[in-house]
């Protein structure tokens, strides 16, 4: 088992660009769970500074159109952004991978309604269906993480479906079934643990997918809604006066660019240990 | 018959996903907090003008009538009309459908030819040196992970304060004016290309990885087939059957990711036009337009499957 894990450690760790998507995930996750408790200054408060005034020594990032000191607001922004797809990414994965493993191991009719369930929401452009959502519930975040789940939602059901076809027809599931253990039970005890891994490289990849829509939404004034911020609102902030005051939209969107890049490679790690694909020279 | 045998389950799924994707749109607007005639009249309705709204637009029929009518309309081209306009929706879905189009093409047309390529050299590279650190994953992971909002926003940055021959905004339809359309088309398109890009690396290099470990590629080498040989000859078109399925996945992003560029680069397509109708609160256009994206979206993953089946003779054989 120690073999498998110090392969797998190598794996995670052995290359540079993995390194440092994993060192700059955990600075991001630092700032965005302890953001509030940093000494970094107040991020509502208004004529902390020169009105639009460019980084200095005492603003990073530079102040926005009220004065506020950008630096906090974008630590605050990390925070929401990172939070709410995390919730929402979260609770889709666990209907997902239930759902995923009641159509591979039910089967017959319960498969063909979740299977086309699953269909009809990836029919839905996630923006497009933003914009739907949007009409009915209004704009604020319960809004965004719903539209995350209709984005996420079909990629967790196929994936934890297609895997439980796989398992569901080996000995020991048949001999649970024989042994007499309930349907729940084979499920819960004997299926997921198989599906674990390939849902484990389905989270990252939602991950990452969630805080692309959370900001797309809150740039398009849809997501979180003033004074909170996010890094997807702060970015639309910005972009008001993109050419007298670049550094809002720079510096959130840099921050924004490097969240999302840290969970992308962190979960290409993460896949290439748990499904390695080794190619041959061609010499 | 092979082919048939493939394809008719597929095309009957895809109508069922219709009629799902139908019922959740029509449904979603007949939820809408105080209904359709409040929008439509206001806060300020009398209990009369209520039922006459009702009973003009059929809210008073019951749901499914209600439903059939709507689909029946919506099959004769009658998308409802704007109700800032009092235009119908669907002339100005039509006016602005090529705009969206010549956005995706560009898009798709960039990430293709800079995608492909560079992913089965990429693949291939990554295989031949066992090396992880290569330029295809670094360039897959920043492609996949900058926002088109925020490379979109920057790129206007950069053009507003050095022109540089291109324009943000100002649209001209290319029939006017082909030069100065693609002045203002190029950069949103750009934007756009980008997650593609990315999207169609990653996915040609896996393929080839995943190529190269099938024995007909190690029989090759023993035959002592120049490399380049085995790439023309045995990889690029296996590498090409998944990228098939990717692009069709691509076009659901790009009709997404249209809203954005097209309200950053103020782009007069279909997204800004359901943008918009979002904010007047106009909803037949949003109707209308979710509807219409998800109907070119299924239709697109309908026409991957039958291109699928056409490239790859083992699809459905199998069985």
């Amino acid at each position: 088992m120690s073999g498998v894990r110090q392969i797998a450690r190598r794996r995670l760790l052995g290359d540079g660009l993995t390194l440092f998507g994993a060192l700059a995930l955990g600075c991001l996750l630092f700032l965005g769970l302890f953001g509030p408790w940093l000494p970094l200054g107040d991020p509502l408060r208004i004529a902390a500074g020169p009105r639009l005034g460019a980084p200095s020594a005492q603003f990073l990032f530079g102040t926005d159109e009220l004065g506020r000191d950008f630096l906090p607001r974008v630590v605050q922004g990390i925070r929401s952004t990172f939070l709410l797809s995390a919730i929402a990414v979260a609770i889709t994965a666990v209907i997902g991978t239930l759902l995923g493993l009641a159509a591979g191991y039910l089967g017959r009719h319960t498969d063909q309604m979740i299977a086309r369930g699953a269909d009809i929401l990836f029919a839905f452009p996630a923006l497009v269906a933003g914009l739907l959502v949007a009409a009915v519930m209004g704009p604020g975040q319960a809004s965004a993480i719903t539209v995350i789940s209709i984005a996420t939602l079909p990629l967790f059901i196929r994936v934890v479906r297609s895997v439980t076809l796989g398992v569901a027809g080996r000995g020991f599931v048949t001999a649970a079934e024989v042994a007499g253990a309930s349907t729940l039970r084979v499920m819960l005890v004997h299926l997921l643990p198989n599906v674990m891994g390939a849902v484990m490289v389905q989270l990252t990849y939602a991950l990452s997918i969630g805080m692309i829509i959370e900001s797309a939404l809150s740039f398009l004034g849809l997501g979180v809604q003033p004074p909170d911020a996010s890094l997807g609102s702060l970015l639309r902030q910005g972009s008001a006066y993109l050419t007298i005051a670049p550094w809002m939209v720079l510096t959130s969107g840099a921050v924004l660019s490097l969240a999302i890049m840290s969970v992308n490679l962190v979960g290409d790690a993460v896949r290439d240990a748990l499904e390695p694909l080794k190619g041959r020279p061609l010499t | 018959m092979r082919l048939i045998a493939y394809l008719l389950p597929r095309i009957l799924a895809a109508l069922i996903t219709l009629f799902g994707v139908s019922v959740l749109v029509f449904l979603s607007l007949r939820l809408l907090p105080g209904g359709y005639a409040d929008i439509l009249l206001g806060p300020f309705v009398t209990p009369e003008a209520r039922a006459l709204i009702a009973q003009r637009y059929g809210l008073d029929q019951p749901l499914v009538v209600q439903y059939m009518r709507w689909v029946w309309a919506m099959l004769g081209g009658d998308f409802g009309v704007s109700m800032v306009t009092q235009r119908p929706v669907i002339a100005e879905l039509l006016r602005r459908a090529p705009v969206t189009l010549q956005l995706a093409l560009i898009a798709l047309t960039l990430a293709l030819v800079v995608g492909y390529p560079l992913g089965v050299l990429s693949g291939v590279r990554a295989a031949s040196r066992r090396r992880k650190r290569d330029f295809g994953r670094v360039v897959g992971a920043m492609g996949a992970s900058v926002p088109d909002f925020v490379l979109g926003s920057v790129l206007i940055f950069v053009f507003s304060v050095w022109s540089l021959w291109f324009r943000v905004g100002g649209y001209v339809p290319f029939g006017t004016d082909p030069v100065g359309n693609l002045r203002t088309m190029l950069l949103p398109g750009l934007t756009l290309s980008v997650f593609g890009v990315a999207l169609i690396l990653r996915t040609t290099r896996d393929t080839v990885l995943r190529v190269m470990t099938e024995p007909h590629i190690t029989a090759a080498v023993a035959r002592g087939a120049t490399p380049g040989a085995i790439i023309r000859c045995h990889i690029l078109r296996n590498a090409a059957i998944p990228v098939v399925t990717v692009v069709a996945t691509y076009f659901g992003f790009l009709l997404g990711g249209a809203v954005i560029v097209e309200v950053l680069f103020s782009v007069p397509g279909v997204g800004l036009y359901i943008f918009n109708g979002l904010l007047n609160r106009d909803y037949a256009i949003v109707q209308g337009g979710v509807l219409l994206a998800a109907v070119v979206f299924i239709t697109i993953n309908m026409l991957a499957d039958v291109l699928y089946a056409l490239i790859d003779p083992r699809v459905g054989a199998a069985r």
